[in-house]
């Protein structure tokens, strides 16, 4: 059945390919997991998977054989390209975004030195990257002096008491000496500027922090558990954001903002070059700046119905699938009323890392960080694929059916869904 | 960073009242992690009232408690400081230092809260500190009627202790603080 709209290569053979990699996501339902190895025989998972990074989900890398594309040498020859590039002295950024798109190694710390050269953290010149370094860990430092002392603390440095040590030598016994205290700078204290007065209403935020913080990823042991290692994964989580609340008040902290850290502090602390990963922290600071600047209005409630609001982004996705599968778009949104929000707010929101397991989203990641077209245009490319990937299962199911399945969206292939919100690109050029 | 709130001698409500209106809109919850009370609240209203304030709550019998399940002492821990508290009608004569630090000696703690008095002080000697929050809501005392209300907020951090004394004078509020640090060398029985 071919409708005016829909292309031709989606109704390709690629898509009902039953037996052979990859499982097409209509047929495999939640059996098969992603991680099945393709039973293609030359394919070269052997270079990618050697130095896995310490966690179990290494396997993943194995989905990044695109398959349609030559597979065995593109994959050698592809890491190869990415090395070259990045040992550069100086590096070509587009370049090294086109190299992204198609997918980073898990090896090596590759990616955690790519996902700082696509944010700006690190500038393309090799060369200043050690000053870059210095200067942004030590300005995170500064950061975290100022922000996260307690207010006992700042008002014994501001008001520098000297306490009767002398004293206790000499007297044995005596009254107590009384000092005044400046500006009602008391813990009671209920005026605006007072010290005490801003941590007891920040305490609200870095309470709910707290909790995020503890609700992330539960399922992993690097975020989650009694180990020492979690909790100080959790202490570095809890300190980024409580200095991002501080530092930014129009938008402070809202839920879901610890999901979008959370891989970038997971990459940033799995690096396997030492000095980079004892300052993770910083980095993941830095990073999760830059990140968010694009997606900022986002977390705005104000903005809400703005035109750089959610809902627009949202309508955008509307559009988008609308413009490239107007069957699909026709039944999702009238014949079965489902509203967009419902399942893109969250995709587009926490930039996917919900939807998919952990190792699947940092390549997602990948895409949308090193893509030219910005990272917003490409999430929506991806959205677009996702659902149309598995549109078959949709024109088939009513809104209840349909939600759930998007609401719980089937794993699928992580190359195939790139390669095809790539293509969406290609169309629109 | 631990906030003690010390008060007692609020004799509600026979010979106050309540607390005065500026120290009520003070004193909310969530701020405070303990209080310690001297004793003599009287009624477990004004109990409950604390117990609103902080969950944490000590409280040592004053003679017109009218809950007679107090203790007469108690002594607790907060961070590195060891904290005794007693009304101070016991001890004899009221209010003065020797038999104060003696009664310091014999719970072996390193700040010792009284009250009794309904006179705020503060004294150091070579056992400790002794501190007396005065009477929260102004009440008279066995010993004068000239009293100002008074309480006291104790932040303990690590081995400093900052208190901060909230008297009401003429109406108005007036605080001031006293800084104090524990050395180790202050105790006697290690």
């Amino acid at each position: 059945m071919m409708k005016k709209k829909v292309p031709d290569w989606l109704n390709s053979s690629l898509w009902s390919s039953p037996t052979s990699s990859p499982p097409s996501p209509a047929i495999t339902e939640y059996t098969s997991p992603v991680f099945t190895p393709p039973p293609q025989p030359p394919s070269p998972p052997p270079l990618i998977l050697q130095d896995p990074p310490p966690t179990q989900i290494i396997q993943e890398s194995q989905s990044e054989d695109p398959h349609d594309a030559p597979p065995s040498e593109f994959d050698i020859s592809h890491q190869t390209q990415l090395l070259a590039e990045l040992s550069k002295k100086v590096m070509d950024m587009r370049e090294l975004r086109r190299i992204a798109c198609q997918g980073v190694p898990d090896s090596a710390g590759i990616r955690s030195t790519l996902w700082k050269l696509l944010l700006g953290y690190l500038p393309p010149d090799r060369g200043l990257w050690s000053s870059e370094l210095a200067k942004k860990r030590s300005q995170y430092k500064q950061f975290k002096e100022e922000i996260l002392m307690n207010p006992s603390e700042i008002t014994r440095k501001m008001y520098n008491s000297t306490i009767g040590d002398a004293d206790d030598a000499k007297r044995d016994r005596a009254l107590l000496s009384r000092s005044e205290i400046p500006h009602d700078e008391h813990p009671l204290s209920l005026g605006k500027t007072s010290v005490w007065n801003q941590f007891f209403q920040d305490t609200e935020i870095i309470d709910q922090i707290d909790r995020d913080v503890k609700r992330t990823h539960p399922d992993m042991h690097f975020f989650s558990g009694d180990s020492k290692f979690s909790k100080s994964n959790q202490e570095a989580l809890k300190n980024i954001l409580i200095i991002f609340a501080k530092l930014n008040p129009g938008v402070k902290y809202v839920q879901g903002m610890n999901e979008l850290l959370a891989p970038l502090y997971y990459v940033f602390k799995n690096d396997p070059d030492e000095e980079n990963a004892t300052f993770a922290e910083a980095d993941a600071f830095f990073c999760f700046v830059e990140l968010l600047s694009g997606f900022r209005d986002n977390f705005v409630q104000q903005l809400d119905n703005s035109v750089v609001g959610i809902r627009s982004t949202i309508t955008k996705l509307s559009q988008l699938l609308r413009k490239h599968d107007e069957e699909l778009w026709r039944h999702l949104e009238i014949t079965s009323k489902i509203n967009p929000q419902f399942y893109a707010f969250r995709w587009i929101t926490l930039l996917l890392t919900q939807e998919f397991n952990f190792a699947d989203s940092l390549h997602i990641w990948d895409t949308l960080l090193g893509d030219p077209e910005g990272t917003q245009e490409t999430l929506l490319r991806v959205c677009c694929a996702m659902l149309i990937l598995i549109r078959k299962r949709l024109l088939a199911g009513d809104f209840t059916s349909n939600l759930k399945l998007l609401q719980n969206y089937p794993s699928t292939n992580i190359s195939h869904l790139l390669y095809v919100a790539n293509k969406f690109r290609v169309q629109s050029v | 960073m631990v906030l003690v709130l010390a008060l007692g001698d609020l004799h509600v409500p026979h010979r106050a009242p309540d607390l005065p209106a500026k120290f009520k809109s003070m004193l909310v919850p969530g701020k405070i992690q303990h209080i310690i009370c001297t004793g003599n609240l009287c009624i477990k209203e004004v109990h409950d009232y604390l117990k609103t304030l902080c969950p944490d709550l000590h409280i040592a019998r004053g003679e017109y408690d009218e809950e007679t399940k107090y203790p007469e002492t108690k002594t607790l821990t907060i961070g590195q400081f060891k904290l005794g508290l007693c009304h101070g009608h016991q001890v004899i004569p009221w209010g003065d230092l020797d038999s104060l630090a003696m009664l310091q000696r014999q719970l072996d703690v390193d700040i010792l809260v009284t009250g009794h008095t309904h006179q705020f002080t503060a004294y150091k000697h070579e056992g400790g500190v002794v501190i007396n929050p005065g009477s929260a809501t102004g009440a008279y005392s066995s010993i004068t009627y000239d009293v100002n209300p008074s309480f006291v907020l104790m932040d303990i951090d690590g081995l400093r202790v900052v208190v901060y004394v909230y008297e009401l004078i003429d109406g108005e509020v007036k605080v001031d603080k006293i800084d104090f640090k524990k050395t180790s060398s202050n105790q006697s029985t290690q």
